[in-house]
């Protein structure tokens, strides 16, 4: 379960944050997701799934990929939208969740 | 701009048996189902039938002018969900016969006296009313305040087997 | 009636036109997907939406229903000869193809009526019934599988419907996240699966029959889940002893509002721009 202060954590980051729930995953939408400098697109709508998912212990899923970066992207499909994740596994469920996502953002350093 | 609707035919049944029931002295009864919502294709969107929203007896108004009054507690606490869930509000009422049932002049009247409300608690979102017969459903939604409203078009009720009113 | 249609009237009355003011989509055109929309021409399925993006290899000729030798020499979409086949026998089915991955057509499929899944993973299984269901779309899973079980060769195969508000694929068992955790451990090391028409065919055939019950009223006993197994071994079709566990009718799964409609309508109102005030 995202708690109130894991929301508020990555509000501080995302403004906008919000937790949408798909079957049995809890997701927090963060609108307009700035990503590391040099990358392209520069923000794109990011879906952060703090909770096991296809054998990953957290996801980070993209409104777009980021071209040049990351490797073996796939397309998913989650609340009604296409999400595009690369490979990065091996997140912990156990970090702050702004650790976690900033653990994430590294594979577009 | 088509405004399609979908429902299940159990959430259906369990509206029909509800709005069914007997009430101490108003004619008949009334409620609210909730929608969620989505784009088909350019100019066409859905609503799909959530969850309903039961009057309480209490709520209702002693009013023989019209077969049901209910009272600003109903509204209230209809309002109050519309504020903290994004769903869009349909009031509901039923006319107890066979074939396509129509919005009386009433009815019409009523409705556009309160959709506006759930305009200014859940902006941005479609809200309207439904006319549920026996055997078939009419509908009209608003989907934005400064437009009249339009007919739903398109009534899909999901179970097994699936069945669909159409308004041409 | 229309003359084609006579020998199904037993179907009902209206049935003709209940099946062509029906709209199927069927993802993945290969080995299942191809027997299905074959069938769907042929019963009068008046408007297609046909998804995959893929195109006709030489190894695909010994199951891919409709692909000739030259269409795999010419790599043709797989999703064109799905049109050609279904034209062949019905002119005036309308058809949209999407030589695409279903992942990224999700828009197009919203319209649907019904949605045959034909599809390898379970994970593209869990995120297109997930879909379906906020759409309040019944959704039809076929699959099958050659395994090796110590040193012979097993066929199965399986086809569920999932109806909104009723049991999923993770009440019958069918998904789960050990499975969905194995399966992304195995991504890459997976190989050409083994596939054979024969197989294809008879799940095909019961997806269309379930199909079939759902949108006409021939039948009189309708039901709100089926979860059938092939036996490729014993050539048997049984229903699932999976069913009988099922403790409700109800889906605990998709219960919470959130998983039904589009969660950004009317959020961010510059992407639904013609629903907001200007």
């Amino acid at each position: 379960m995202v708690g109130t202060s894991d929301l508020q954590e990555l509000q501080l980051v995302c403004p906008g944050a919000a937790v949408l729930h798909e079957s049995n995953l809890e997701y927090v939408y963060l609108p307009r997701l700035k990503l590391p400098a040099g990358c392209s697109p520069p923000e794109a709508d990011g879906l952060l799934c703090l909770q096991g998912r296809d054998g990953y212990l957290t996801r980070l899923f993209l409104s777009a990929e980021v071209r040049g970066k990351g490797n073996n992207w796939k397309a998913h499909q989650i609340l009604s939208r296409t999400w595009y994740v690369c490979s990065w596994n091996n997140v912990s469920s156990d970090l702050r969740p702004a650790q976690i996502l900033a653990e994430h953002l590294r594979a577009f350093r | 701009m088509k405004a399609h609707f979908r429902i299940t035919s159990d959430l259906l049944g369990h509206i029909l048996s509800d709005l069914r029931r007997p009430h101490p002295f108003a004619g008949e009864r009334v409620g609210f189902l909730t929608c969620r919502a989505g784009i088909l294709v350019r100019n066409e969107f859905v609503l799909l039938g959530q969850k309903w929203h039961t009057i309480a007896d209490e709520d209702y108004i002693r009013d023989f002018s019209v077969g049901a009054m209910i009272g600003a507690a109903a509204f209230r606490k209809i309002l109050q969900y519309g504020y903290t869930n994004p769903v869009s509000v349909f009031h509901v009422h039923l006319h107890e016969h066979d074939g396509i049932p129509r919005f009386s002049q009433t009815d019409q009247r009523e409705t556009a006296k309160f959709v506006p409300d759930f305009w200014n608690v859940r902006h941005g979102l479609p809200h309207g009313a439904l006319v549920l017969s026996n055997t078939s459903v009419s509908g009209k939604c608003w989907y934005s305040a400064a437009t009249q409203p339009i007919p739903i078009s398109e009534f899909r009720i999901v179970g097994a087997p699936i069945k669909w009113v159409r308004h041409e | 009636m229309n003359e084609r249609f006579q020998r199904q009237s037993f179907l009902g009355p209206n049935s003709d036109e209940i099946l062509e003011h029906c709209r199927v989509g069927v993802i993945g055109m290969g080995g299942g997907g191809s027997h299905i929309v074959q069938q769907l021409g042929h019963i009068g399925i008046g408007q297609l939406v046909v998804v995959d993006n893929d195109r006709v290899e030489e190894s695909n000729l010994n199951r891919l229903v409709g692909a000739t030798a030259t269409d795999a020499k010419k790599g043709r979409l797989k999703v064109d000869v799905a049109r050609r086949v279904i034209k062949g026998i019905n002119p005036k089915a309308r058809i949209k193809t999407i030589p695409k991955l279903w992942q990224t057509s999700g828009e197009d499929l919203r319209v649907c009526d019904v949605i045959i899944g034909c599809l390898d993973t379970f994970s593209a299984r869990a995120e297109l019934e997930a879909m379906a269901r906020r759409f309040l779309i019944p959704y039809i899973d076929i699959g099958m599988d050659v395994h090796t079980v110590e040193t012979r060769f097993v066929i199965s195969g399986q086809v569920i419907l999932s109806i909104p508000g009723h049991p999923c694929l993770r009440c019958v068992g069918f998904l789960n996240d050990y499975l969905l955790a194995q399966e992304a451990q195995r991504y890459g090391a997976a190989g050409a699966r083994p596939q054979v028409v024969w197989p294809n065919g008879v799940l095909a055939s019961l997806a269309v029959g379930i199909l079939m019950q759902l949108l006409t009223p021939w039948h009189g006993e309708h039901r709100t889940i089926e979860y059938l197994e092939f036996d490729g071994n014993q050539n048997i079709v049984v229903r699932s002893n999976r069913l009988a566990h099922l403790q409700t009718d109800r889906c605990p799964h998709f219960e919470d509002g959130d998983n039904l409609g589009d969660p950004f309508f009317g959020v961010a109102c510059e992407k639904n721009a013609l629903l907001c005030d200007a």
